[in-house]
C-alpha cells in the first residue's frame, strides 16, 4: 500500500536544552515502530543535488514503541456539560440557523441525543435536508418528525420545535427570515417561500424522552458521552481542570444564533422573545428557559473565545470545540458594520464546520527531553514501522532545538516560518483543486502523506483549503498531523519542495560553508519579539515566510532601527495579517480578505480576525506593505520551472560592488538550482518606490525569461487587461513579472538584502556549493557580519 | 410529500458547459482532427511534458500556442477520475491515480507505472486527449481513441 501507514505531532514546535517535547502517535493498521531523533540537514531528495542528509542523535527518546490507532475527531461544536435541568418532560428548542450543506445528511442543531441508545431529544436537519425534531425513548422506540419541506443552503431560519409529554403534541416551525443582506451572497428572494416553509403540528406518544447523562451539542449529537479526552487551559484557558469531552456525529455545517431549551412548551410569540427579544431573555418568560445562549455577549474586543455564555437563571455555559468560528454575520446582519466590534448585536452567529479542527487531542506516546549541549538547528523524531524501510512506513515529526535562553551559540540567527507551515497545513490540493494543474503546469504528484490526507478527510486543513460548505479554512491548528511539514516531501505547489523541506536548501549551506547558526521560529519571535533578534547581527529569513502576526512585524522593524542586519531570502513574505490565538499559539487564524492573491475570498462582513478583532487580510490593507521591511514587493508568480538573475548598474556602485565578489560583470545569475532549475521562481518580488520601497534602496539585479505560466498578483488588479500593466499578461510579455534584488542600509549601520524569488535558496548547493548564487549570499553575510560601518 | 421539481438548466450549470463545447470545438477540434497536427502536438508533448528552466541566450522552453490550449483544457477536467500520479518508490517509480473527487474516499492507485514524473505526465495527456478525442467522435490510434 502507498499510503503513510504512521504519523503524528509534537506539543511544542521549539524547546531549549532541558525542555520537553511530548510526540503524539497515530500507527495506522497498530504496527509497532521504532522513533529516532534525528537533525535534518537537507530533505531534497533530487538527486542532482546534494541528496537527503540527516544525523541521528543518541537520545533516551529513541527506542522502538508498541503502534495504536489515534483517529481525530474532526467537527466544530458547542458541548454543555450534562446536567439535570436537561432531562425534560415537555420541551421546546429553538434557534435561528443558516444551514450551508442541508442535503448533506444528518446533522444535529441542537441535541441532547445519545445516538447508539437512541435516547433523549434533539432538532436535527434529516436525511431529506428537512427540520426534524426527534424523541428517543431507547433503542428502536423513537420519533421523527420532519417538517416535509427541504431546508435551502445559504438562508437564515428560525427553527423551534416543542413537544407537550402530557397530550403528546408536537409542533414545528420553520421559518426563512430573509433580508436584502443577512445572507451574505446567499438569495435575496427565497420564492416562492412555500417551497421552503414549515409549521407543523401533530401527535406523538404521551410520553416523556428518555433521559441520558449525554451533553447537550450544537451543531453535533453525542456518539459517545465520554470520549477519554479533555480540554483544560490554551484555547480553553477559562476550563481550569480537565473537563471530558464526548465523541460526536450528525456534524452540522453552517451557522447557529441564540439556541435556547425551554422546560414547557412555548407559543410562537414566545419563541420570537426568546429568540430576539431583550437579553437576558425577558422576566416573565426565565422560568420556563431552561438555558438560552448568546454567541455574541463575549465577542468584543475580540471573539478568540471558546466559552459560550448562558444568559438564563442557570448559567449552564458551553464551549466550543474544534475552534468554530465566531463573531460571524447573523440573521440580522445589515451590512451596516463590517466588524463585530461595532456592532456584536448582528454578529451573534456561531459558524461551525463539520471538518474543523482545533487539537487532536491523542495520547503521549513518548517525550524528548532536548539535551544539555544539543547544538541548535531542525530536528524531527524519524518514525518507522517496524521492519519497513518504504516511504509508507515512515514518518517524521519536525521541530527545533534553540539555544540555551539568553545564550546565543552564533551571530546568525534563522527564523524558521512557522507560522507559514500552518497556514500552509495539509491543503490537500492535489486532491481538491481544480485549478491548479493551471497553476503548476502539471499533474500533480501524491506521496504516502497524501494518500493518507485524502482518504482521512479528518486532518484538518489550513488556510489553502476551503471547508466542506466552501467557506475558506481560516483557522489553522499544528496539534495535528501536518502531513506537507516534511523532509524528502514535493510540494504540490513547487516543481520540487516548498516551506519546511525548502528551508532546509538554506540551513543545509549555511553549515556546508561554515556559518554558525542558531535557530528560532515565528512562534519564539512572536512571544520575544525584538530581544530575540537583537542578539544577532545578522538575521536570515527562510524562502517564504508569507504568514506573520503584528508582534513579529513589530520585531523585524525594531531590529532594522536598531542595527539589526537582515537578509530576506524569500518571495512574497509579510504578506497575511497572521494572529496567534491569545491563549495558545499552536493556532492562528489568518482572513484571506477580498483582495489578495488567495485560496479564497472571504464572505461579507466577515473581515475581522476572531482572534483579535482586527481587520484581517492583506498587511498592505492596513499600511504595512511587505516592501516596508524588504524593499519589496510581491509581484508575480508561476509555480512552475524557473529562470536566472542579470546584474543591474546598482551592483557595480560602490556601495555594492563588494558583494559581487567573484562573479563577472555580464555572468548571469542562478541559472541552475533545485527549484524549477534556477534560482528566480515560484513566487517573485520587485521594488516599488510607490509601495514604500525605501528611497535610496539600490537594485543589484533582475530576473528575465519567465515562462507564460507566471501571471501577476491579482491585489494590483483594477482593470484586467491583455498583455501589460499588473493585471494582465504572463511573463513573456509583462514586465512586471519579475523578480529584483534589492539593498538598502538602515539606521545605526543595519541593512537589508532581498533576494526577492522563492527559488533562491535552492540554487545555494548548486556546483558543489560554489556558484554565482552561493557567492552573492556568503560576500553580503560575510560583509553583514563584520563590524562597523557598511562600505 | 410532493416530487421534487425537475432540475434546472440553470442549476446544471449548463452555459458554463455549452460555451466551454463551442470554445473546444471552434478552436480545438481544427487542430485536433487533423492527424497530422495532432501528431505534432503529441510529439511537442512528448518531447517536453513539463516546462524547463529558462537559460541565458536561449529561447524560454513555452508551449506552442495550440499545445498550451490544448492543455488547458485537459488540466481543468473535473477532479472525479481524474489522474495523478503516485510516488511509489522515489526517483524510481510512479503510478497512475485516480481522483476520487470527494474527500474521505482514497486515490486509486493502478497497477500502470512509469520510471519518471516526466513519462507519467506524457501517459495521462494521452489519456486526456483521447478521453477529449472520443468525447468528440475522433479516431486515433495512439490515444486509443
Amino acid at each position: 500500500m502507498p499510503t503513510l501507514g504512521i504519523t503524528g505531532y509534537s506539543d511544542r514546535i521549539s524547546a531549549r536544552p532541558g525542555e520537553t517535547v511530548r510526540f503524539f502517535v497515530h500507527s495506522e493498521r497498530g504496527e509497532a515502530y521504532r522513533a529516532h531523533i534525528v537533525r535534518l540537514i537537507h530533505g531534497d531528495t533530487d538527486p542532482n543535488g546534494p541528496g537527503y542528509k540527516e544525523e541521528e542523535i543518541d537520545t533516551a527518546a529513541n527506542g522502538d514503541y508498541p503502534g495504536r490507532p489515534q483517529p481525530v475527531h474532526a467537527g466544530a461544536y458547542v458541548f454543555v456539560p450534562h446536567d439535570a435541568r436537561f432531562d425534560l418532560s415537555s420541551f421546546t428548542l429553538t434557534a435561528l440557523v443558516f444551514p450551508t450543506t442541508p442535503a448533506k445528511g444528518v446533522q444535529g442543531i441542537l441535541t441532547k441525543w445519545s445516538g447508539p441508545d437512541e435516547t433523549g431529544y434533539g432538532l436535527f436537519i434529516d436525511e431529506q435536508g428537512e427540520l426534524a425534531l426527534w424523541i428517543g425513548r431507547g433503542a428502536g422506540s423513537v420519533e421523527r418528525f420532519a417538517s416535509g419541506k427541504p431546508l435551502l443552503r445559504k438562508v437564515w431560519y428560525l427553527i423551534a420545535a416543542s413537544f407537550d409529554a402530557a397530550s403528546g403534541h408536537v409542533r414545528l416551525f420553520q421559518e426563512p427570515v430573509v433580508t436584502s443582506t443577512n445572507a451574505g451572497h446567499g438569495m435575496r428572494l427565497v420564492h416562492p417561500i412555500d417551497d421552503t416553509t414549515a409549521r407543523l403540528e401533530t401527535d406523538g406518544s404521551p410520553r416523556a424522552p428518555a433521559a441520558n447523562d449525554c451533553p447537550v451539542l450544537m451543531a453535533a449529537a453525542t456518539r459517545r458521552a465520554r470520549s477519554g479526552r479533555t480540554i483544560c487551559g490554551g484555547h480553553f484557558a477559562h476550563v481550569h481542570a480537565p473537563l471530558e469531552i464526548p465523541e460526536h456525529e450528525a456534524k452540522f455545517n453552517g451557522r447557529i444564533e441564540r439556541p435556547a431549551v425551554a422546560n414547557r412548551v412555548l407559543d410562537r410569540a414566545e419563541i420570537e422573545t426568546v429568540l430576539r427579544g431583550p437579553r437576558p431573555v425577558a422576566a416573565e418568560l426565565r422560568p420556563a428557559v431552561v438555558a438560552a445562549w448568546d454567541f455574541g455577549a463575549n465577542i468584543v474586543p475580540h471573539a478568540a473565545s471558546t466559552r459560550v455564555l448562558d444568559d438564563s437563571l442557570h448559567h449552564l455555559h458551553g464551549h466550543c470545540i474544534n475552534m468554530p468560528g465566531r463573531g460571524m454575520p447573523g440573521h440580522n446582519w445589515t451590512g451596516d458594520h463590517m466588524s463585530f466590534q461595532a456592532a456584536p448585536q448582528e454578529y451573534a452567529a456561531i459558524h461551525f464546520h463539520d471538518d474543523a479542527v482545533d487539537d487532536a487531542r491523542w495520547d503521549v506516546d513518548f517525550e524528548l527531553t532536548v539535551p544539555a549541549g544539543l547544538r541548535s538547528g531542525v530536528y524531527a523524531a524519524r518514525l518507522r514501522l517496524a521492519g519497513r524501510e518504504t516511504p509508507d512506513g515512515e514518518d517524521y515529526i519536525p521541530f527545533v532545538v534553540r539555544p540555551p535562553a539568553g545564550k546565543p551559540r552564533a551571530k546568525i540567527a534563522v527564523i524558521l516560518p512557522t507560522a507559514s507551515y500552518m497556514a500552509y497545513a495539509n491543503e490537500n490540493l492535489s486532491a481538491d483543486a481544480q485549478v491548479a494543474q493551471l497553476l503548476t503546469g502539471r499533474v500533480p504528484l501524491m506521496q504516502p502523506g497524501d494518500l493518507l490526507l485524502q482518504e482521512k478527510d479528518g486532518y484538518g486543513y489550513g488556510t489553502y483549503s476551503v471547508h466542506r460548505d466552501g467557506w475558506g479554512v481560516q483557522v489553522s491548528s499544528r496539534l495535528r498531523p501536518i502531513l506537507n511539514m516534511r523532509p524528502k516531501y514535493t510540494h504540490v505547489l513547487s516543481p520540487s519542495v516548498w516551506q519546511l523541506n525548502a528551508d532546509l536548501h538554506l540551513t543545509d549551506w549555511l553549515e556546508q560553508l561554515g556559518f554558525a547558526f542558531d535557530v528560532h521560529t515565528d512562534e519564539d519571535l512572536h512571544r520575544e519579539g525584538v530581544a530575540l533578534l537583537k542578539q544577532y547581527r545578522v538575521a536570515l529569513t527562510c524562502h517564504h515566510p508569507e504568514y506573520c502576526s503584528e508582534e513579529m512585524l513589530d520585531a523585524y522593524e525594531s531590529y532594522q532601527q536598531q542595527g539589526g542586519r537582515w537578509l530576506y531570502l524569500a518571495a512574497n513574505g509579510f504578506y497575511w495579517c497572521t494572529v496567534f490565538h491569545p491563549d495558545n499559539p499552536a493556532l492562528i487564524e489568518v482572513r484571506k480578505g477580498d483582495n489578495g492573491t488567495r485560496a479564497w475570498t472571504i464572505n461579507p462582513g466577515e473581515y475581522c480576525n476572531a482572534f483579535d478583532g482586527k481587520h484581517g487580510g492583506l498587511w498592505r490593507v492596513r499600511g504595512r506593505n511587505m516592501s516596508k521591511l524588504t524593499g519589496v514587493s510581491f509581484t508575480s508568480f508561476g509555480l512552475t520551472a524557473s529562470s536566472y538573475y542579470r546584474r543591474a548598474p546598482d551592483s557595480f556602485r560602490p556601495e555594492c560592488a563588494w558583494m559581487f565578489e567573484g562573479i563577472g560583470d555580464d555572468e548571469p545569475i542562478g541559472n541552475f538550482g533545485l527549484i524549477g532549475g534556477g534560482a528566480a521562481g515560484l513566487e517573485l518580488d520587485r521594488y516599488d518606490l510607490e509601495l514604500g520601497t525605501p528611497h535610496h534602496a539600490f537594485l543589484l539585479a533582475h530576473s528575465e525569461g519567465h515562462n507564460d505560466i507566471f501571471v501577476t498578483v491579482s491585489e494590483e488588479s483594477t482593470f484586467n487587461a491583455r498583455g501589460y500593466f499588473a493585471a494582465g499578461g504572463t511573463g513573456d510579455q509583462n514586465p512586471f513579472i519579475r523578480a529584483d534584488i534589492v539593498y538598502f542600509k538602515t539606521p545605526n549601520d543595519g541593512a537589508v538584502f532581498s533576494a526577492s524569488s522563492m527559488a533562491w535558496c535552492g540554487s545555494l548547493s548548486h556546483h558543489d556549493y560554489d556558484n554565482t548564487v552561493s557567492r552573492l549570499t556568503a560576500n553580503v553575510i560575510r560583509g553583514f557580519l563584520k563590524d562597523g560601518p557598511l562600505p | 410529500m410532493e416530487t421534487k421539481p425537475e432540475r434546472t438548466a440553470l442549476q446544471d450549470d449548463y452555459s458554463y458547459r455549452a460555451v466551454d463545447d463551442y470554445n473546444t470545438r471552434t478552436y480545438l477540434l481544427p487542430v485536433l482532427s487533423d492527424p497530422e497536427r495532432r501528431s505534432a502536438l503529441i510529439a511537442e508533448h512528448r518531447a517536453r511534458p513539463i516546462y524547463t528552466a529558462a537559460q541565458p541566450g536561449k529561447p524560454v522552453p513555452m508551449d506552442s500556442p495550440e499545445l498550451a490550449r490544448l492543455l488547458d483544457r485537459l488540466r481543468v477536467v473535473p477532479q472525479q477520475g481524474k489522474h495523478v500520479i503516485v510516488e511509489t518508490e522515489p526517483w524510481r517509480e510512479y503510478r497512475i491515480g485516480l481522483l476520487p473527487g470527494v474527500r474521505g474516499t482514497p486515490v486509486e492507485v493502478t497497477e500502470e507505472s512509469y520510471p519518471s514524473r516526466e513519462d507519467a505526465e506524457h501517459a495521462i495527456f494521452l489519456k486526456r486527449l483521447g478521453a477529449l478525442l472520443e468525447a468528440y467522435g475522433i479516431q486515433d490510434s495512439s490515444t486509443g481513441a
